[in-house]
């Protein structure tokens, strides 16, 4: 301990650190920041071999470990690299920030494999990402982490998760969309353009989304069967109410033939699909869902967005009925629902 | 090797990789030629699905290339997906033997960014248990290197050990392999009932086999035979290569940020860091075994000074990072693992990259295998010790 202690007294400060780099590089050091605890020093593209060389062999720095490089998405204006160098004599950490010159078009970084060895597979694990090219490396190629046939570049943020694509996230709390309250914004990921998912994920995505229409089309419908029965018309009504979408001709018929009014709105409703499938049949092929699928039926993050307000709501009731029953007052139900999120994250 | 008209001849003596003509030589005349040899990427030396590529001449090896992402999993994209609470049920998955140091470390760095203050006894809650998990973790390299080397003996009484550290972990995380047991604030639970009793029994019980492996392994004539001087790895290339861990320590360095950038409580106790002289397999697997003995020294020491007190804090309902980034590193039992965890000021993360040691050190393994005979190759490849996993992500 003592002698860490006595080697830490040796070290710079970060300002200092930061002006002997200005010293030697001039206007190439850009800035600097200590924020959480971690020295940042922004570096102009043209001084980034230049700066991981100097803070190598300058004798006051001495950062001889290659912590390691990363790419970082920075939306319009491209990428950044950064590298962490930490040194083994002083203590001190690093972190060397450039922007890539080109832009999202052509990212270009130096590389820095002549100065640590390390930067070997860490350039190439960040080219395979992130598809910065970093002249100076020995081989790129093949690339290291993904496939050798892989298309796209899968860390930048226009590459979209296909899994994501393909189905909603299955839980209440969407962790990615909220608003400034709170509030969760629901929208419909779109299937990604250039370069994302390349055509065979786009297809999965595509037969995930149709297998999980019809698979919630099915569990709606055993869904308020069972609630009907359940708990009654009353709840049936709720339910059924902010969409009333059955196929009148059967309705009308079943009822004239003395069924009683919740099997002929289940029977209509169910007559409804079978229909709009079949037209959809009968136009054909995989634009079938865009067509006239698009827009009698509600689209598939509709759907599970129905679907999920119903469970909440379920939720709730069920959670009034409890504190009801037992007769505890409202806080115990207030401390119910955030445990039942919890149970939620971790499954 | 069975066409000999057709096969090319190395002149004797000549450098390789220059391009040699079919060379008549007289029988009896000592004849190699080039070829690759592929181990892996489903071979038992290589402990997952992990292929190297050997160019030998003969027996030796002159080039090594390994082949990685057999098990890419995307965890850096799909953390990018993820609550901040959410991202350490993929973390502690990279490294399936130390589950509980990975996600201990996404625990500190999103707690660094939204400045919280965790409770003591959570602090040493968590080093004990990283503790116990370097020791688990290095119990099964133990194992497997003897293995690897021809003896199987050792693997059963590494396993008698870590049943019983299993055990432990299980009676308060509820998990063998994926502990799930860091929050973000603290700890998921307060330790049960009755575990540090059974904390110091199991320590002073395994402070009592460790003679056992010195005995079985560390002073066999045949592993010292098949490991000295083997696979020697110089201070300034693996550090230059940002080699960390047991790996690292055999060539002579002492860095390990318990003890050089402390985190949790490690500055309030000593922590000791077992270094090698020679950076050769017989040097990392020393290393390996004195880390288990200073892992139970920290141990006693944490049994000593654990306080009472919430293990938790309450979260707000929302749990955000600030816009920024941090660089957060911790002695993982292979290495340092660190995390640059950037944030938009949204509820996932901007980017995560993970730093796993692993994949580092593998880094190391072309340098290693250079000259060295088949049968070494395996004793360097076992002694760089590495998860799969942890190298792919």
């Amino acid at each position: 301990m003592t002698d860490v202690l006595a080697r830490q007294d040796r070290a710079l400060t970060p300002e200092e650190t930061e002006a002997l780099l200005r010293d030697r590089l001039g206007d190439q050091i850009l800035s600097s920041s200590t924020d959480f605890a971690t020295f940042t020093v922004w570096v102009a593209p043209g001084g980034w071999h230049a700066a991981a060389q100097l803070c190598r062999d300058e004798s006051l720095l001495a950062y001889d470990l290659f912590d390691c490089l990363l790419g970082v998405d920075a939306r319009d204006d491209g990428f950044d690299v950064v590298a962490v160098l930490y040194s083994t004599s002083t203590g001190n950490r690093i972190c060397l920030r450039t922007r890539c010159e080109g832009g999202r078009d052509a990212p270009v970084c130096p590389s820095l494999t002549d100065v640590y060895r390390g930067a070997d597979w860490m350039e190439r694990e960040t080219y395979d990402m992130f598809g910065i090219d970093f002249p100076g490396h020995p081989g790129l190629e093949p690339r290291i982490l993904t496939v050798e046939n892989f298309e796209g570049w899968p860390l930048r943020k226009d590459f979209h998760l296909a899994s994501r694509v393909a189905k909603p996230w299955p839980g209440v709390n969407e962790p990615a969309e909220l608003d400034d309250e709170g509030n969760v914004i629901e929208r419909e990921p779109e299937v990604g353009g250039a370069p994302g998912p390349y055509d065979l994920d786009k297809a999965m995505a595509e037969q995930a989304r149709a297998v999980n229409a019809s698979e919630e089309d099915q569990e709606e419908g055993e869904g308020t069967g069972d609630d009907a029965q359940a708990s009654g018309s009353e709840q049936q009504d709720e339910d059924e109410a902010p969409a009333p979408e059955l196929d009148q001709e059967t309705y009308d018929k079943l009822i004239a033939e003395g069924k009683s009014e919740r099997i002929a709105r289940s029977k209509a409703k169910a007559a409804l699909i079978k229909k709009q499938r079949a037209g959809g049949g009968d136009t054909g092929g995989g634009g079938s869902d865009e067509g006239d699928g698009g827009d009698d039926q509600p689209s598939a993050a509709e759907k599970a967005e129905a679907r999920r307000k119903e469970q909440a709501e379920a939720r709730r009731k069920k959670a009034e009925e409890r504190a009801a029953e037992t007769g505890q007052d409202d806080d115990a139900s207030d401390e119910g629902a955030p445990g039942a999120d919890d149970e939620e994250e971790q499954a | 090797m069975s066409d000999l008209s057709t096969r090319e001849r190395v002149h004797p003596g000549s450098a390789p990789g220059e391009d040699f003509h079919l060379e008549i030589v007289g029988d009896g005349d000592f004849q190699t030629a080039d070829m690759k040899l592929s181990i892996g990427p489903a071979h038992p030396a290589t402990h997952g699905v992990f292929r190297i590529v050997l160019e030998m001449d003969g027996e030796r090896v002159t080039g090594a290339r390994p082949v990685i992402g057999y098990m890419h999993r995307g965890f850096e994209k799909l953390a990018e997906h993820r609550d901040y609470r959410q991202i350490k049920a993929l973390v502690n998955r990279h490294d399936w033997l130390s589950g509980f140091s990975n996600e201990l470390g996404v625990a500190l760095a999103v707690e660094r960014m939204m400045e919280m203050e965790v409770p003591d006894r959570a602090q040493w809650i968590r080093m004990l248990l990283a503790e116990w998990n370097r020791i688990l973790n290095h119990l099964m390299f133990i194992g497997s290197y003897a293995i690897e080397l021809g003896a199987i003996t050792p693997m059963f009484y590494a396993f008698r050990e870590r049943e019983d550290i299993q055990h432990l972990l299980e009676s308060a995380t509820g998990g063998r392999l994926h502990f799930t047991y860091n929050q973000v604030g603290g700890l998921k639970i307060d330790l049960p009932k009755g575990f540090l009793r059974q904390s110091t029994e199991l320590s002073a019980l395994i402070r009592k086999r460790v003679p056992d492996y010195h005995d079985l392994v560390l002073g066999n004539d045949i592993f010292q035979a098949r490991t000295v001087g083997v696979g020697p790895l110089p201070p300034e290339v693996a550090l230059s290569l940002g080699v960390t861990g047991p790996t690292l320590h055999a060539t002579g360095v002492p860095e390990d940020s318990r003890v050089t950038e402390p985190y949790l409580k490690y500055g309030e106790i000593d922590v000791d860091v077992p270094v090698g002289e020679n950076g050769d397999s017989f040097d990392r697997f020393y290393c390996l075994l004195a880390r288990i003995s200073a892992s139970l020294d920290i141990i006693d020491q944490i049994h000593d000074h654990l306080p009472a007190g919430p293990v938790n804090t309450k979260l707000p309902k929302m749990v955000k990072a600030p816009e920024g980034a941090t660089y957060l590193r911790t002695e993982n039992p292979l290495g340092q693992l660190g995390y640059w965890l950037e944030s938009d000021g949204g509820r996932t993360p901007w980017r995560l990259k993970m730093r796993t040691p692993s994949f580092s050190n593998v880094q190391a393994i072309p340098y290693l295998l250079e000259g060295v005979l088949v049968p070494d190759a395996i004793a360097v490849l076992g002694s760089v010790f590495f998860v799969v996993g942890d190298i792919d992500r």
